[in-house]
């Protein structure tokens, strides 16, 4: 209701004047619930660090299609998002603006199969039941990887479950298969499963997955220098997730209530790019030209439609206006 | 001149009817228009309210080509058939026991701790519980849309016995009827137009949660449909979804109500 009223005054301040705004009283966060320097940031409370005076709220979102539901319903001000999602929000024209990249995802996002299932390759999956958060990078790789192996999905049951949802339908046997993400993955690696392909091995195969920070347009044009803050405090976050992995694993364990060594593990599994490194082509590229990012989200955007998910594909114009390097060139400058 | 007023009082009476029948229509007319203009005026974003026509066409693209794998007539069957499952289910367990109900204190105590317990508890909150014990297939959905119909009609059997002067069971009795003569000539007669309504309400609760039935795991129903478009921002099959969602519901209580009216024609006669 308060988010509801401070969106509708905000809405109107914006109608009534048009020039940026001083500083935000309260800015809200949506973070995946995944293993990425989102959780460094957090735990040490760069943002907080950055933006004195301004009340940091930090929501936890299960996946892609919740944190779409969220954006598309204003209740956060920053938000995270894989590939597709990303690709389903701007063909449907949600208000948002990609800002960077907050990390690549290799094994710790996986397809587990149940070891007495005997599933050895992709053929044997037919007629089992396969689970995934539909809309999510997983779901997209699944279809992907069944579409390479000239599979139809509809040999199979795939269902549609949140990852805590997968982790209970597992524990009872009611699976046989989940492409998903840590730290659910690893219960149920645990409970009689194992590891059968990687996103990190899909990347290899030409479809790279990763998540991207998105801003709320509005507040970014309200406060362009609040989405420069925070871009700087997530940078510091990643730094500290490359320089000190001890730390940072002492800080997953601390945040998902995990073993040390689990989270060890689970961090080799993401991938994190320095910011310096994130302008380069094959990441989001610069003002000037643009990086593999918007090659990825045409890619996926092209699926998608194939699937029958999206109306339309956008063009490529549309997605390179919607990663907008300018606060990162900006940060990375000041460094 | 007795004919004449009861011929003029017919008349009004339909003329009453038509008049809100009109105004009915007006109703649904003025939000139609409403919906036309504000979409396309561009004032509504057409992300949140698309134009009644692209809703009629996700309509019949649902209808021709399907959503994900089955046609809507499919999806809306394999709601219907969860929705009438849990329903007659829960009629046939909940009335006899809130005739036993009724009838009895100490079966009241007994049951109703349990009842007024999990009764005002979140559907969604439950559905956790009963995924855990009964997995994500239909026995899970099964229960949910079942435990979210019953509590109206134990509510209102009870109600609707306990209300029933006992002078009429004594005045049977005299006569010689036994228990189930009672229970066939005395108390379902006499609580049925009230266990009626409370079978209408009862199947408004299970409309209420289908859709958090059908967010785990399911492939196909009316409700996983409105929750799969979501996902993937879809909102002219979401708004389709809920209009076809709301008109089967208007639909089941219209049928509800005639099976009323055939059963238990003292009820209507009563009245006029």
């Amino acid at each position: 209701m308060n988010k509801l009223l401070l969106g509708l005054a905000s809405s109107l301040a914006l109608a009534t004047a048009t020039f940026a705004q001083d500083a935000p009283e309260e800015i809200t966060i949506g973070y995946l619930n995944l293993v990425n320097a989102q959780l460094v940031t957090k735990n040490l409370g760069l943002v907080a660090k950055h933006m004195p005076g301004v009340e940091i709220n930090y929501i936890k979102v299960g996946g892609g299609g919740d944190m779409l539901r969220a954006i598309a319903a204003d209740q956060i001000d920053f938000g995270g998002l894989g590939n597709p999602p990303t690709a389903i929000g701007v063909a449907r024209g949600l208000p948002i603006t990609g800002t960077m990249v907050l990390n690549m995802l290799d094994f710790v996002e996986a397809m587990v199969v149940r070891t007495d299932a005997e599933i050895k390759s992709f053929s044997d999956l037919e007629g089992k039941t396969i689970a995934a958060p539909f809309g999510s990078t997983t779901h997209y790789l699944l279809l992907q990887a069944l579409a390479d192996e000239g599979m139809d999905p509809a040999e199979m049951k795939i269902l549609d479950l949140r990852p805590n949802d997968i982790a209970v339908a597992w524990s009872r046997g009611d699976i046989d298969a989940a492409w998903f993400w840590e730290p659910n993955l690893d219960k149920t690696v645990k409970d009689g499963g194992n590891i059968f392909m990687t996103s990190g091995i899909m990347e290899k195969r030409g479809y790279p997955t990763w998540d991207v920070g998105v801003v709320m347009n509005e507040f970014a044009e309200t406060y362009p220098d609040y989405v420069e803050k925070f871009i700087a405090a997530e940078c510091e976050g990643i730094d500290y997730w490359i320089d000190n992995p001890k730390e940072t694993a002492a800080i997953i364990a601390e945040e998902l209530e995990l073993s040390l060594e689990d989270a060890t593990r689970m961090m080799r599994g993401t991938e994190m790019v320095p910011c310096e490194r994130q302008l380069t082509a094959q990441y989001i590229g610069t003002t000037e030209a643009r990086g593999g990012f918007v090659d990825t989200l045409i890619a996926t955007s092209d699926f998608l439609t194939s699937q029958d998910r999206l109306p339309a594909s956008p063009s490529r114009e549309t997605f390179e206006v919607f990663l907008e390097p300018s606060w990162l060139e900006t940060v990375v400058a000041n460094r | 001149m007795k004919d004449w007023i009861a011929r003029t009082s017919l008349a009004l009476k339909e003329r009453l009817l038509a008049r809100s029948t009109v105004l009915s229509a007006l109703t649904v007319v003025s939000m139609f228009a409403a919906w036309e203009y504000v979409t396309a005026t561009g004032l509504a974003n057409e992300l949140f309210l698309p134009a009644p026509g692209a809703v009629w066409d996700a309509f019949v693209k649902a209808v021709e080509r399907g959503y994900q794998g089955n046609t809507l007539q499919v999806h809306v069957g394999i709601s219907l058939l969860r929705i009438l499952t849990a329903f007659v289910a829960a009629v046939l367990v909940g009335v006899p026991l809130g005739i036993i109900m009724g009838l009895s204190k100490d079966a009241r105590a007994l049951l109703n701790p349990i009842i007024e317990f999990y009764r005002p508890l979140p559907p969604l909150g439950l559905y956790t519980l009963l995924v855990m014990w009964l997995g994500i297939g239909e026995e899970s959905k099964f229960a949910l849309l079942f435990l979210a119909g019953l509590p109206g009609i134990i509510i209102t059997t009870t109600q609707a016995i306990w209300n029933i002067d006992p002078i009429y069971a004594r005045a049977s009795q005299a006569l010689g009827a036994n228990f189930w003569n009672l229970i066939w000539h005395v108390y379902l007669p006499a609580a049925g137009p009230t266990i009626l309504a409370g079978m209408r309400i009862s199947l408004g609760f299970i409309y209420t949660v289908l859709v958090a039935a059908e967010i785990v795991a399911a492939t196909a129903g009316i409700g996983w449909m409105i929750w799969d478009a979501a996902k993937f921002l879809l909102s002219d099959v979401v708004i389709m979804g809920l209009i076809v969602l709301g008109l089967t519901g208007v639909a089941l209580d219209l049928v509800m109500r005639q099976i009323g009216r055939w059963l238990m024609p003292w009820q209507s006669r009563s009245k006029t």
